[in-house]
């Protein structure tokens, strides 16, 4: 039947692109351009060390994508929490659509239109800044995509866990964590990094080349694991309810 | 051919000790109960968005809650029958094409002619918070008057209609007869008990 499937995720776009959900990232350009800036300034004064002009570029891409990542992960956990505890998203499952839509399509809608604004800012920063030369544009995009999934999927799962407040409170002291433990003064035992998100040290890494593809590689399992996680807590809720 | 509806040894402890009906294609039934008595549960546990605890609960024999039951029951609940933040048409438009199988476009005129027959067409344009509770409450029976169920299920369908809405709302349950089996939820009040084929107590 058609829109079985994308009942949800139809319903779930259109509420994300009210000014409510979309105008928070409008903030995103300044504050890019304010880290690009201070960065630079702080380079110039010998405060950050030296950055090359390619590596600037490989920067403001990270800049975007952590920026991105705190923005998407808060409004991540307020809508998912909003979307699933209402009272009209529980009564529309008694309508003709399938049951994993109703987690599946607010999911996609929220990462559809945060990968939107990712392609954007990505772009904005590509077309302003030199080539990134010898690194890879296509990897370090991808790589920096990747903080962005985590963010939505770990809303996704606070979302569901916990009220939307809590939840965010909670994903920007794990972001937080994550970001001072990939600074070259942390020093920290290899194993934490399992447990706390590599979001920092995919970054640190991300400035020499190869970059950093076993931290990448652990966000992609965590956000797999805590997506599979809310899955599972969304099955167990619609259950018990 | 099994009945439209069964509903077997259900009960919701305190509230609802022991309850059990069947219903026929054409037949009216009205259940009754106070505040508070557990009707709203109970047509969450129709629709199969609660789990029923003891007891059975078929829809032309399937269980509530499969794609089975769905395709052919439609509900009313009492509240929260739209998303609090979008015009309540596009909702209905989407909604009511997602029941028939069809595309969007394909259902809006009738959803504009039927807004426009309950002169509900300005109402209609808004979010559920510009509106009061009886025009949200006549818009929600959209989906029964614009598609054909077997089985309808409504909570409380007329508690907040003004007075020159319930003949028109009535009317829209009425005409379901022709094809399904309706069941409401209804305190003793209602109109709805005076038209039923058959009243039955909750508790």
């Amino acid at each position: 039947m058609k829109g079985r499937n994308t009942y949800h995720f139809r319903e779930s776009i259109i509420i994300l692109l009210k000014t409510k959900w979309i105008g928070p990232y409008l903030i995103l350009p300044p504050m890019l351009a304010f880290m690009v800036y201070a960065e630079a300034y702080l380079s110039a004064h010998g405060i950050t060390g030296i950055f090359t002009m390619e590596q600037r570029t490989v920067l403001a891409i990270w800049n975007g994508s952590l920026l991105l990542t705190l923005i998407a992960g808060i409004k991540s956990c307020l809508f998912f929490s909003g979307i699933w505890e209402s009272s009209w998203f529980r009564n529309s499952l008694a309508l003709p659509v399938s049951k994993s839509s109703g987690f599946w399509g607010p999911f996609l809608a929220v990462l559809s239109v945060v990968s939107v604004i990712f392609i954007l800012t990505t772009g904005a920063v590509l077309a302003a800044l030199p080539e990134p030369g010898r690194f890879s544009v296509f990897q370090i995009i991808a790589e920096s995509y990747i903080p962005v999934v985590w963010a939505v999927s770990m809303g996704a799962f606070l979302g569901l866990l916990t009220t939307g407040t809590a939840g965010s409170i909670f994903f920007t002291a794990l972001l937080l964590i994550g970001f001072l433990a990939g600074l070259p003064i942390a020093r920290l035992p290899e194993w934490l990094f399992v447990i706390i998100p590599p979001v920092g040290r995919i970054m640190t890494l991300g400035l020499v080349f190869p970059q950093g593809l076993i931290q990448t590689a652990i966000l992609i399992i965590h956000s797999i694991a805590v997506l599979m996680l809310g899955r599972l807590l969304y099955s167990i809720g619609s259950k018990r309810r | 051919m099994p009945p439209y509806i069964s509903i077997g040894g259900y009960s919701d402890p305190p509230r609802i000790p022991h309850f059990s009906i069947e219903a026929e294609g054409g037949e009216l039934v009205a259940i009754v109960g106070g505040p508070g008595s557990g009707k709203s549960n109970l047509i969450k546990s129709i629709a199969g968005i609660r789990s029923a605890g003891r007891g059975s609960i078929r829809i032309m024999g399937a269980r509530p809650g499969t794609m089975r039951a769905r395709e052919m029951a439609a509900f009313v609940f009492q509240n929260s029958n739209f998303a609090p933040d979008l015009p309540v048409r596009n909702q209905l438009d989407r909604r009511i094409a997602l029941i028939r199988g069809v595309a969007v476009r394909n259902v809006q005129r009738n959803v504009a002619d039927w807004c426009e027959k309950m002169e509900l067409t300005e109402a209609a344009g808004q979010i559920p918070g510009q509106l009061n509770r009886s025009q949200l409450q006549m818009l929600s029976l959209a989906p029964l008057a614009l598609t054909t169920p077997s089985v309808a299920v409504l909570d409380e369908p007329l508690t907040n209609l003004s007075s020159l809405r319930v003949s028109s709302a009535l009317s829209v349950i009425i005409s379901l007869l022709e094809k399904a089996s309706v069941l409401v939820l209804v305190q003793n009040k209602s109109p709805l008990v005076k038209r039923a084929d058959r009243v039955v107590n909750l508790a």
